[in-house]
């Protein structure tokens, strides 16, 4: 197993505003290749996709929809080994 | 889907047209390495920019000088209000040394309003730019200025310190200015554009590798505040008569609950309207588009408008007579929507 963790980038607010997890495209268990759609973020000004950084299978989600996320927190774990 | 740990704040969906993808990595990390080294703010972060994950990527940024807090508080921008403190004097340094570091070949330096300032700042922005032409000699240089509360000898002063791009954005239309703009004024910022121009067609007393009458002015406003087709058709014919030659339209994002709420989302279809109707007005380069901002892409939106300066003239050849005749009297080109 190596395990990644998955942060949320810098999507330009300020540190204390964050941004919220607006719907998750994947789920646990789930593979996924470098580039695919991960989970959509809401922020005061647009939505982002975040993209995986890594191919691999979704071991687990850290945060939940409508849950705020400040940029550097683990959003998602994924094992590279699959 | 259990409940949520923690109750979030409820934010409002955008349409399916504001959404980014967030580059992977990218160069993100040494610029904000960079930045924060040098001690330098961007407005990309001040303001909150969502294109800021985009532009860092590719190791781009909008450098802010004057301070992290302005002395106005325009009711569309995130950027803090006042009061700031005295301006850096190694600030020009710091910004020529990340250009040059960033490998900058297209260098945009803006700044918080300094009112405070008997000279609003103007002295720093030609600090900045002359160091950047010492650190970049290659380089083009794009100074995005604040009002200068109008001030000639201000405006002269940026100007003779020869920046290649002279930006200031009106923002809004006329009307709007009270709700958004309150402690601006847009003839004011009107004729901070055509003193600028002035100046470019004078003979050039700057350091600029570009022959004056090059230098491109810019201007910039956003739509979705309220703003009518007509206003803003007003606002496009007074940027070209006042000599703007480079014009950005984008669209107003609310950056918190406190700011003036976005009246409308306007769809991409109408930013394409409003670049063809730009063009139209015969401005050199026109970017038009919901994330497009007065800084975003600005080298290549430079490069825009320095080919369509350099155009060949156009040659009409044509015979008289019954092949003329037979176009409508309104021509064959169909009417501006």
């Amino acid at each position: 197993m190596a395990v990644e963790d998955v942060k949320l980038p810098d999507l330009g607010e300020d540190a204390g505003d964050a941004a919220t997890v607006a719907f998750w495209y994947v789920e646990p268990g789930e593979t996924v290749e470098e580039g695919d759609d991960l989970v959509q973020m809401l922020t005061d000004k647009a939505t982002f996709d975040v993209p995986s950084p890594l191919a691999g299978k979704v071991k687990e989600l850290l945060a939940e929809e409508d849950q705020e996320v400040e940029v550097g927190q683990v959003l998602c774990r994924i094992d590279s080994e699959g | 889907m259990t409940q949520p740990a923690q109750s979030a704040r409820k934010r409002r969906r955008f349409p399916p047209w504001l959404r980014k993808r967030v580059p992977g990595g990218g160069e993100a990390a040494s610029v904000r390495a960079l930045l924060a080294e040098l001690n330098l703010e961007t407005v990309c972060s001040s303001a909150h920019c969502p294109n800021l994950a985009e532009c860092f990527a590719r190791g781009t940024a909008t450098f802010m000088i004057l301070g992290a807090a302005c002395t106005r508080s325009c009711r569309f921008c995130a950027v803090p209000t006042g009061p700031p403190g005295p301006p850096r004097a190694d600030e020009p340094e710091a910004v020529a040394e990340a250009a040059a570091r960033l490998g900058l070949r297209h260098v945009v330096v803006t700044s918080v309003t300094r009112d405070d300032l008997p000279d609003g700042g103007a002295g720093h922005f030609v600090r900045t730019i002359a160091a950047l032409r010492r650190r970049l000699p290659e380089a083009r240089v794009e100074v995005l200025v604040p009002d200068f509360q109008g001030r000639a000898d201000a405006i002269q002063a940026v100007c003779d310190a020869g920046p290649d791009v002279f930006n200031h954005n009106v923002e809004t239309v006329p009307r709007l200015y009270p709700s958004v703009r309150p402690e601006a004024d847009y003839r004011r910022s009107l004729a901070v554009l055509a003193a600028a121009r002035r100046a470019a067609d004078e003979v050039s007393r700057g350091g600029s590798p570009y022959p004056p009458r090059r230098r491109k002015i810019k201007s910039g406003l956003m739509v979705g505040l309220g703003e009518t087709h007509k206003e803003v058709r007003a606002v496009l014919r007074d940027l070209r008569d006042a000599g703007t030659r480079i014009v950005t339209i984008g669209q107003y994002l609310a950056p918190s609950k406190q700011h003036v709420p976005v009246a409308r989302f306007v769809e991409p279809t109408e930013f394409e309207a409003w670049e063809a109707e730009a063009r139209r007005l015969g401005f050199a380069a026109v970017a038009a588009g919901p994330f497009v901002r007065s800084s975003y892409r600005a080298e290549e939106v430079f490069a825009e408008s320095v080919a369509w300066a350099a155009r060949p003239a156009r040659r009409v050849s044509r015979p008289a007579g019954p092949s003329v005749a037979t176009r409508g009297a309104s021509g064959d080109t169909p009417r501006g929507t």
